[in-house]
């Protein structure tokens, strides 16, 4: 997937960046934080996972999502997120 | 007007801090090697076994900071030969005794935003053997205030923590417990079996001595205070005054602090035992204190609500129900919170006297039907409201809220 597919999107971001400062949640958390609904929220984790940012861990009937620790990508992500937020801060 | 310059006897005060877990337990050794030899497979051999040990002994006998203290350097001594221990410490009275939220608090070692809600008890025990399998991690998990978990959850509580195994055969082992409770009394009410299972290794902590409080006191006096600030005579008054209390070192720390306070108040380069003797006489039963920090933010807004009722009313000897939760509404208000339902208050009212800190009674029946009344035995109100502003102050609300 290219990267203007992946990360030209605000919900996906919005995830990227939630995941980036609380590590991992599960699904119904994500999506109450990101504010959108459980099954979109779903998908667009489908989505990331496939891109080789997120991995996901299931406990039950509890999927736990994070990013990737051993994917450069997802390492990218976070350092953008980083910086980011370290600049709005500023 | 010369400058004034601010003199302190205290080099580190954290040091007398009840939740301060010292380096070496003064006598207790013996009790330490005790529990290295019922865990010593922890280090060779986890996978093959697990092991069930109570620590038991009354308030201020050190058996919260005996075991903190064998499962930090158990877990350290793991990490030294490639085992992936963890040792893991849980007030169950903080949890309310609820076996769920005690295995919540087990998996957010792991996890830290595990969710809350979804499942039962009993999945996320599976849960989290799931992760120790995975992560191939071993656990030393202690259970302090055993009491409140038997006494909410009953026997098939403590019988599924117990005998984890019996239904993963041939898997490793990968919990092993320590039960922390004041007497055995409280397990007394367990099934035979469930009993018998935990019965087998007892570590018992008797109370200190006036003589083993003092080395006990000089011990913090060399890691809090600066060098020949506490004389000989305010150790051995502390101690005394410790043992009479119970043989109780968390007494005895507490005053050591407090007198230290005096002294820094009175400006005095030395801690008095004239310090000693004014610290005694604030001091609010501080065998109750841990109590406080155990209670639920609406168990301590309601007590709250009952100091500031007597404190407001020094001539009363007794409030009534409607008159205390009239003043935990008001504290509601103050620390912005919902108050609960009157039933809840009723609850919270058998808590607290179940605990001590208040006691209650049922007025004859007058034409107005019965009342409970609450009484404030032998604390001061004053001393109690302070207590409990510090407790909510110390950004204990929002850390509450969470548990809510």
């Amino acid at each position: 997937m290219e990267i203007e597919e992946v990360l030209g999107n605000r919900l996906r971001l919005k995830i990227l960046r939630i995941l980036s400062q609380l590590k991992e949640l599960n699904v119904s958390e994500i999506a109450r934080k990101s504010g959108a609904s459980y099954r979109i929220v779903k998908e667009h984790l489908k989505i990331l996972e496939e891109a080789g940012i997120l991995q996901h861990k299931k406990f039950g009937r509890i999927h736990l999502y994070r990013l990737d620790e051993n994917s450069i990508k997802a390492r990218a992500v976070k350092a953008l997120v980083d910086a980011w937020e370290t600049i709005e801060k500023r | 007007m010369p400058a004034s310059t601010y003199h302190s006897v205290f080099k580190d005060e954290s040091k007398l801090d009840i939740n301060y877990v010292p380096r070496r337990l003064v006598h207790r050794e013996a009790e330490m090697r005790l529990l290295a030899e019922f865990f010593k497979y922890l280090l060779t051999a986890p996978e093959k076994t697990a092991q069930r040990v109570l620590v038991v002994g009354d308030v201020g006998t050190g058996k919260t900071a005996l075991t903190q203290r064998f499962g930090l350097d158990l877990a350290q001594q793991g990490k030294q030969r490639g085992v992936n221990l963890h040792y893991i410490h849980v007030n169950c009275r903080q949890y309310r005794g609820s076996l769920f939220l005690i295995l919540h608090h087990a998996v957010s070692v792991f996890h830290p935003n595990f969710p809350k809600r979804g499942f039962s008890a009993e999945e996320l025990l599976n849960i989290f053997l799931q992760i120790l399998d995975e992560n191939n991690a071993y656990v030393l998990l202690t259970l302090d205030e055993f009491e409140s978990l038997i006494e909410r959850e009953g026997s098939e509580a403590v019988y599924k923590l117990t005998r984890l195994q019996e239904a993963r055969l041939g898997k490793p082992q990968r919990v092993s417990l320590i039960g922390i409770l004041k007497s055995l009394k409280a397990i007394e009410g367990l099934d035979a079996s469930t009993r018998s299972t935990l019965q087998s290794n007892i570590v018992k902590l008797e109370k200190y001595s006036k003589e083993q409080l003092v080395d006990i006191i000089n011990d913090r006096v060399e890691l809090a205070f600066k060098p020949l600030t506490v004389p000989e005579e305010t150790v051995d008054l502390i101690a005394e005054l410790a043992s009479s209390e119970g043989g109780n070192a968390r007494f005895a720390i507490e005053l050591l602090w407090r007198a230290g306070k005096y002294a820094d108040a009175e400006d005095l380069s030395v801690v008095l035992p004239e310090c000693v003797r004014r610290a005694v006489s604030s001091v609010f039963a501080i065998t109750k204190k841990s109590d406080l920090a155990a209670l639920s933010l609406h168990e301590k807004l309601f007590l709250l609500g009952i100091a500031r009722f007597f404190k407001e009313n020094a001539d009363r000897a007794y409030a009534s129900l409607t008159e205390a939760e009239k003043a935990y509404i008001v504290v509601c208000e103050e620390f912005e919170v919902q108050p609960h339902t009157h039933t809840q208050l009723w609850k919270y009212l058998q808590t607290l006297s179940n605990l001590g800190i208040v006691k209650k009674s049922v007025s004859a029946a007058g034409q107005r039907g019965r009342t409970t009344l609450i009484y404030l035995p032998g604390v001061s109100a004053h001393e109690l409201e302070r207590e409990l502003y510090t407790f909510l102050e110390r950004g204990k609300v929002s850390e509450n809220r969470r548990v809510q």
